[in-house]
């Protein structure tokens, strides 16, 4: 089957074209910090690259797959906007997939890594001193399985707790564990140095997660924004 | 035929017109979420675009009896000004639909789309014409000289729009939002001459001001006390009314001075707004008013636009971003 997957989900935009028997192509935009997100503008020339690279066309794709979230709102909304639209118009089927699922997928390479891990937290930097977090345990990754813990918006200190409370030994991988270290390493959590790439969202683990989740009609694939607007927020506690 | 996507604020549309300018089909779906919150919120307005968008181009499609494969040889959407959260919903579909046929893409500007709007058929409006354009988001005069993007804005406001000016004062009235349409209905039943309220008429330029008469009307309503205000309520919408029709006809009728023009075409929700039109009608010009869906924001009037703007042909649009503000426009003075 050949994928088109790509991620906005996070200030990176991240692509990846997946063929039967090939090896995976990457394509990818990592803004410095303090400059905007390229999504609206790096995401269709990068994937223009890999069709390119890969000698083939729009037509010979079989299948998008786009991540889902939870991050960046605009960002997360300019991917799902375009993933629909390449889908409709090919007339193929459209896969959504968890950008924490796909994040947590990566993070298994840290196999590698000195000590023993029972479960890996994907953690995204949710802005207000909050991120976004989902856990699997290792084993249910591979094979598309459910998170032990669901995805969901914390402040770092209620995570760390959460992790000493359920006695996890586990891996954190995604800018959020980056950005909050200090706090997270409180637990027993082994995060990996900051530049490791195992903080990186990366389409090519969407494809492989793809293999897993049915493909269906673009219509039905929605941001999980994992939070109400700032507005009805202010709305709901206005409200006696 | 050319598809077309607009989502710069609070209405997800999408069109279908032919290359000389029939209108094919013209969806708009009106969110009607905004009102809960006085205004239109955007993040909310953009979560309800991507929820509405796909919907509203299988319609815009169906309608027109076209297939995105075999009958579309341009697809355009509005790059700006509006909210960019909200204009990025439409362009990044739009942009997604040419990418995958390769088609050509046209980035309209949402104003040359609403002057655009008069040169959709039955009945094109010929340049060259002074053109008013007034919405929430925007209140413009701008000399038309042809079809293309390049026309000259010769004035604009420098507060309020005028659709702000109507939601504000809807507002004070105690109407919802959007409070246009409701104010020009109470207004039906008062004396548009029982108060006074400025109208700017001794401020000389072109330029548009509607911040101070806002605060009279804030101020008229305090003045009467809450009984009396309630009791005075339709005379207060009818005079308030008055005062934003004559301050846009004063300006309208200057800039006609000025240019030399005799031809005059509106455009924007504001120009839905029957007392103007009406007002506007009593100018010795000759006068385009589209019809009200091709006023307020809509598709058909971005296609229209995408005819005389240069398309550009696939790959090179894929990076094009969209822009918040007029400034595009406005440099042009
Ligand atoms: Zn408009």
């Amino acid at each position: 089957m050949t994928v088109l997957a790509f991620d906005t989900a996070t200030p990176a935009t991240a692509v990846a074209l997946c063929r039967s028997g090939e090896p995976p192509l990457e394509a990818r935009d990592d803004p410095a910090p303090g400059r905007r997100p390229g999504h609206a503008t790096r995401l269709l020339p990068l994937a223009v690259d890999l069709l390119r690279r890969a000698g083939i066309g729009w037509a010979d794709l079989e299948r998008i797959a786009v991540g889902t979230g939870p991050g960046t709102f605009t960002g997360l909304r300019v991917g799902i906007a375009t993933a629909r639209a390449l889908a409709r118009a090919r007339g193929i089927p459209l896969t959504g997939v968890s950008t924490l699922h796909s994040l947590a997928l990566g993070g298994l390479a840290a196999e590698a890594a000195s000590q023993p891990f029972d479960a890996i937290l994907a953690v995204l930097d949710a802005r207000r001193r909050e991120v976004f977090v989902a856990g699997w345990r290792p084993s249910a990754l591979e094979r598309g399985g459910e998170p032990f813990l669901s995805a969901r918006a914390l402040r770092p200190e209620a995570l760390a707790e959460q992790v000493v409370e359920l006695g996890l030994s586990p891996v954190l991988v995604g800018n959020g564990a980056v950005e909050f270290r200090s706090v997270l390493e409180r637990s027993e959590a082994l995060i990996p140095e900051g530049g490791s790439p195992l903080h990186q969202v990366s389409a090519i683990h969407h494809c492989r997660l793809v293999r897993a989740l049915p493909g269906g009609d673009p219509a039905d694939i929605h941001p999980e924004y994992l939070r109400l607007p700032d507005a009805e927020i202010a709305r709901r506690s206005a409200r006696p | 035929m050319i598809l077309a996507l607009e989502t710069s604020c609070d209405d997800t549309c999408a069109a279908v017109v032919s290359t000389d300018g029939e209108i094919r089909s013209n969806v708009i779906s009106s969110q009607g979420v905004h009102d809960r919150y006085g205004g239109v919120v955007p993040e909310i307005a953009s979560r309800h675009h991507l929820e509405l968008i796909g919907a509203v181009l299988d319609d815009a499609l169906a309608r027109a009896g076209a297939s995105l494969e075999q009958d579309i040889e341009l697809v355009a959407a509005t790059r700006g000004p509006g909210l960019v959260a909200a204009l990025l919903v439409g362009f990044a579909t739009a942009k997604g639909l040419a990418a995958a046929h390769e088609l050509p893409f046209a980035p309209v500007d949402h104003l040359h789309g609403h002057v655009a709007a008069s040169f959709l058929a039955p009945r094109p409006f010929e340049p060259p014409f002074l053109s008013l354009i007034a919405s929430g988001g925007h209140t413009l005069l701008a000399r038309v000289g042809d079809r293309g993007p390049d026309f000259d804005a010769i004035a604009q406001t420098l507060d309020d729009a005028a659709g702000e000016a109507f939601d504000k004062g809807a507002r004070l009235l105690g109407l919802g939002y959007p409070g246009g349409a409701a104010l020009e209905r109470l207004a039906r039943d008062g004396d548009p001459l029982a108060f006074e309220f400025p109208t700017g008429e001794r401020r000389a330029g072109l330029d548009f001001s509607f911040a101070g008469l806002k605060t009279a009307l804030l101020y008229r309503v305090r003045e009467l006390g809450e009984a009396e205000a309630e009791r005075r309520r339709a005379d207060l919408a009818a005079s308030y009314q008055r005062a934003i029709v004559e301050a846009l006809s004063i300006r309208v009728k200057r800039a006609l001075l000025e240019t030399g023009l005799g031809r005059l075409a509106i455009g924007g929700g504001v120009a839905a707004n029957g007392p103007l039109r009406e007002r506007l009608g009593t100018l010795e010009v000759e006068l385009d008013v589209p019809p009200r869906e091709l006023c307020t924001d809509n598709a058909a009037m971005i296609a229209s636009a995408a005819r005389y703007v240069d398309a550009l042909s696939y790959p090179d649009y894929l990076d094009l971003d969209v822009y918040a503000s007029g400034e595009q426009v406005l440099s042009a003075r």
